[in-house]
């Protein structure tokens, strides 16, 4: 092959659809060296469109191998010289820059964002000889054909380099809060118990950790108060309807009482009616954090599963990129011809011909704007292969969302009729809807709004059925749960759209945080205790937001790396010396938190003998074998214990069996379908099945 | 530890306990014994005020 084009995408997804986009008869030629993958498109000339794997240069300490802290000296290296098992990027690396060396062009088609930037930019500087400066840069927001074309034939001149400056400083920033931070927790723990556990905290892993903590101890804290809400039975019209008495909550017993009471055995009357007309306007589109939340809320992905999901869409070019913070559509992706593609599918023929028919088309569009990439929408191709159930519905929520935001606002009437009882007030809600507008386009992902009253007039009687008083108490605030975590660092403005869903994750396996409704562990109170008695600066949210402005304004030019990598290192100085002066004392704490957190993790529940020990799996120090027993075995106390399969992995299922109410021990062996023991000997459902056989 | 033998943790619960009392003695004219009892098996109440109030319970004199 004589000289061509080489082009670099971030991952071989992208490599693949975009060398076939390129290729004139739409059929690239695949190779493989040494396990990498490479693409050969014919089109005025060769085009070689070569893959990276992410990221292949990473930030790293500029000695290698330096283990201590602190670290503010670094460098970029390729990937494998800073982590294990990452050998691949070697032989990744030499391909690429094989091919670089008979390339007279370099194009850089890596997603157009902050990591995107990087991935391209070093590949570029490092792997292809210091190409950084020549090369072009394509710009997309979809896989599909046509876009791919137009970005090939109309390349960026050059890098953004704005973009690239403020992601390395980005990089770089972590970097350091990350190694410093991270190794001065670590290495307590294991100085002072000789055993090795990672304890991580970051630039955005502390605060985020502290929203967590806050609730939590105000949780934990929480003591109700009573009120009482009092209720009206009505009977209008053969229906009984439930009227709220106006000034709820009653806040004595005796005053909540004396108004029932009053109200017993009297007839009603309307007093006032009252209707207005109100407009619902159709959603914005998508931005990540919006989709984000939406499919938590319907399907119950979490952020990062979402993220996933709408990644591999996008790479099947099914939807725009969906790393965007964006809640505007331009008109130059083609509202039409994306209308008309979907309209093939039969679910969507109706309601895309109804938009078709409107004399124009004019998105509801939000604030928030991404220089990079519009919302994201449906690119209007249809999936050439059969979707999974969750992709299905990631794909059917985009195209509806977008469906949606060119409807027009849904009419609705709320009625709200004022009965009197005696001379005390309640009132009655309804509400229905009148145009449905957007509506139609959005269901069934939209609730219905209808509570329809019967007709009512002013100054007729009502009958009371029954007066009822409930007894109620004020309620903790919620526990975050994965989309509410996101909605409220979006807010804080902490972290970006692409790693908030990921930090969430890694308080998961740092054991920090555990289940869906988030709820802070012993080991989490302990290590933001830690950061926030010894160094809290660097759990500071105000803190935090001003170095994420920051960076911003680098892309902006009004900020340069430097200033920020300074005032970086200025925080983290005085922080590190802290940690490293107290490090004993640190130590013992974190030691004493993991001790707790790795007991905590084999504690099934309260044992049922003496009910005041838990009963926590254990192995024999002679025999080695498995089994579950008493902590008080140690106080010789109780000498519960039961038998445990040997084989395979054994867990606290933290549920409890239907029959006899035992805690249960989730059991995983390979090949088998993971099931839930009850080890109760003398459980009922035992003692039948043993009968049965 | 901090004042009255509670550590930093459980103090901001017993001070939350002792505050909502004035709530609940005039929504229910109840004894700060009851209040106490009320709370503690009552399944909204967070746990470090359980167990500030069990502990009151077993340690309080009438």
């Amino acid at each position: 092959m004589s000289r061509y084009t080489l082009i670099i995408t971030e991952k071989p997804d992208a490599a693949s659809r975009i060398a076939s986009a390129l290729d004139a008869e739409g059929k690239a030629e695949k190779n493989v060296d040494n396990g990498v993958p490479y693409y050969i498109a014919k089109r005025n000339g060769d085009i070689v469109v070569v893959p990276a794997l992410g990221h292949l240069y990473t930030v790293a300490g500029k000695k290698r191998g330096e283990r201590g802290y602190p670290i503010f000296d670094f460098r970029w290296v390729p990937r494998y010289l800073a982590e294990r098992g990452a050998k691949r990027i070697r032989t990744w690396l030499n391909v690429i820059s094989k091919l670089a060396e008979n390339a007279d062009k370099l194009i850089d088609a890596c997603d157009y964002d902050i990591e995107g930037s990087i991935i391209g930019y070093c590949i570029l500087k490092y792997a292809c000889g210091g190409k950084e400066n020549t090369a072009q840069r394509m710009k997309y927001s979809t896989l599909t054909k046509e876009e791919l074309e137009k970005s090939y034939m109309e390349p960026l001149s050059k890098l953004d380099f704005a973009l690239i400056e403020a992601g390395l400083t980005r990089h770089e920033v972590d970097w350091l809060y990350g190694i410093n931070l991270s190794r001065a927790l670590t290495t307590a723990a294991k100085n002072y118990s000789g055993k090795y556990a990672t304890l991580s905290t970051g630039r955005v892993q502390g605060p985020m950790l502290k929203f967590l903590e806050t609730r939590e101890r105000t949780i934990k804290c929480f003591v109700p108060t009573p009120y009482w809400n009092i209720k009206a039975k009505v009977k209008i019209n053969r229906a009984i309807l439930e009227a709220e008495y106006k000034k709820n909550p009653v806040e004595t017993k005796v005053e909540a009482e004396a108004l029932v009471d009053s109200c017993k055995g009297k007839d009603g009357e309307t007093e006032n009616i009252e209707v207005k007309k109100f407009q619902q306007k159709p959603p914005l589109p998508f931005d990540l954090g919006s989709l984000q939340s939406e499919a938590y809320r319907l399907f119950r992905y979490t952020p990062m599963r979402t993220l996933n999901i709408a990644q591999s869409l996008y790479l099947d070019a099914l939807i725009s990129y969906p790393r965007t913070s964006s809640q505007e559509l331009p008109t130059t992706i083609g509202y039409q011809a994306i209308l008309k593609k979907l309209g093939r599918t039969r679910e969507y023929t109706a309601l895309t011909y109804e938009l078709l028919s409107k004399p124009g088309l004019k998105p509801t569009e939000g604030r928030r704007k991404d220089p990079a990439h519009p919302a994201c929408y449906p690119t209007g191709n249809l999936p050439d292969r059969s979707l999974n159930s969750a992709e299905r519905n990631i794909w059917d929520l985009v195209v509806r969302r977008f469906m949606s935001v060119f409807g027009e606002p849904a009419i609705l009437q709320s009625i709200k009729a004022t009965l009197s009882i005696n001379g005390n007030l309640f009132q009655l809600n309804g509400r229905r809807i009148l145009e449905e507008g957007w509506r139609r386009f959005y269901k069934p992902y939209v609730e219905s709004a209808n509570v329809i009253l019967p007709p009512m007039e002013e100054g007729k009687k009502v009958s009371v059925e029954q007066v009822v008083l409930e007894d109620k108490f004020t309620t903790p605030p919620s526990r975050y749960n994965p989309s509410s975590l996101l909605r409220r660092m979006e807010n804080e403005e902490i972290g970006t759209k692409s790693t908030r869903a990921g930090i969430i994750q890694t308080l998961n396996n740092r054991k920090y945080i555990r289940e869906e409704r988030i709820v802070v562990t012993e080991l989490g109170f302990e290590v933001l205790d830690v950061l926030k008695k010894y160094c809290s600066t660097v759990v500071s949210i105000e803190l935090t937001r001003k170095l994420e402005e920051r960076m911003n304004e680098i892309q902006q030019g009004k900020e340069t790396r430097e200033n920020v990598l300074r005032d970086a290192i200025d925080i983290l100085k005085p922080a590190t010396e802290q940690l490293k002066e107290n490090e004993q004392a640190i130590g013992s704490r974190l030691s004493q938190a993991l001790m707790k957190a790795r007991l905590e993790e084999r504690v099934i529940g309260a044992c049922p003998v003496c009910k005041n020990g838990k009963l926590v799996i254990l192995r024999s120090r002679k025999s080695g074998k498995r089994f579950i027993g008493c902590t008080n075995y140690f106080e010789g106390t109780c000498k519960t214990s039961f038998s445990l399969p040997q084989k395979g992995l054994a867990k606290p299922a933290g549920s409890v069996c239907k029959s006899c109410g035992w805690s249960t021990v989730r059991i995983w062996i390979k090949r088998r379908r993971p099931w839930n023991l009850c080890f109760n000997p003398e459980c009922k459902l035992k003692v039948e099945r043993r009968k049965n056989d | 530890m901090a004042e009255r033998g509670f550590c930093l943790v459980h103090l901001k619960a017993h001070d939350n306990i002792v505050e909502k009392f004035k709530f609940w003695k005039n929504a229910l004219t109840i004894s700060w014994k009851e209040y106490l009892s009320e709370i503690e098996q009552n399944p909204l109440t967070g746990e470090w005020s359980k167990e500030i109030a069990s502990y009151l319970i077993s340690n309080e004199g009438t």
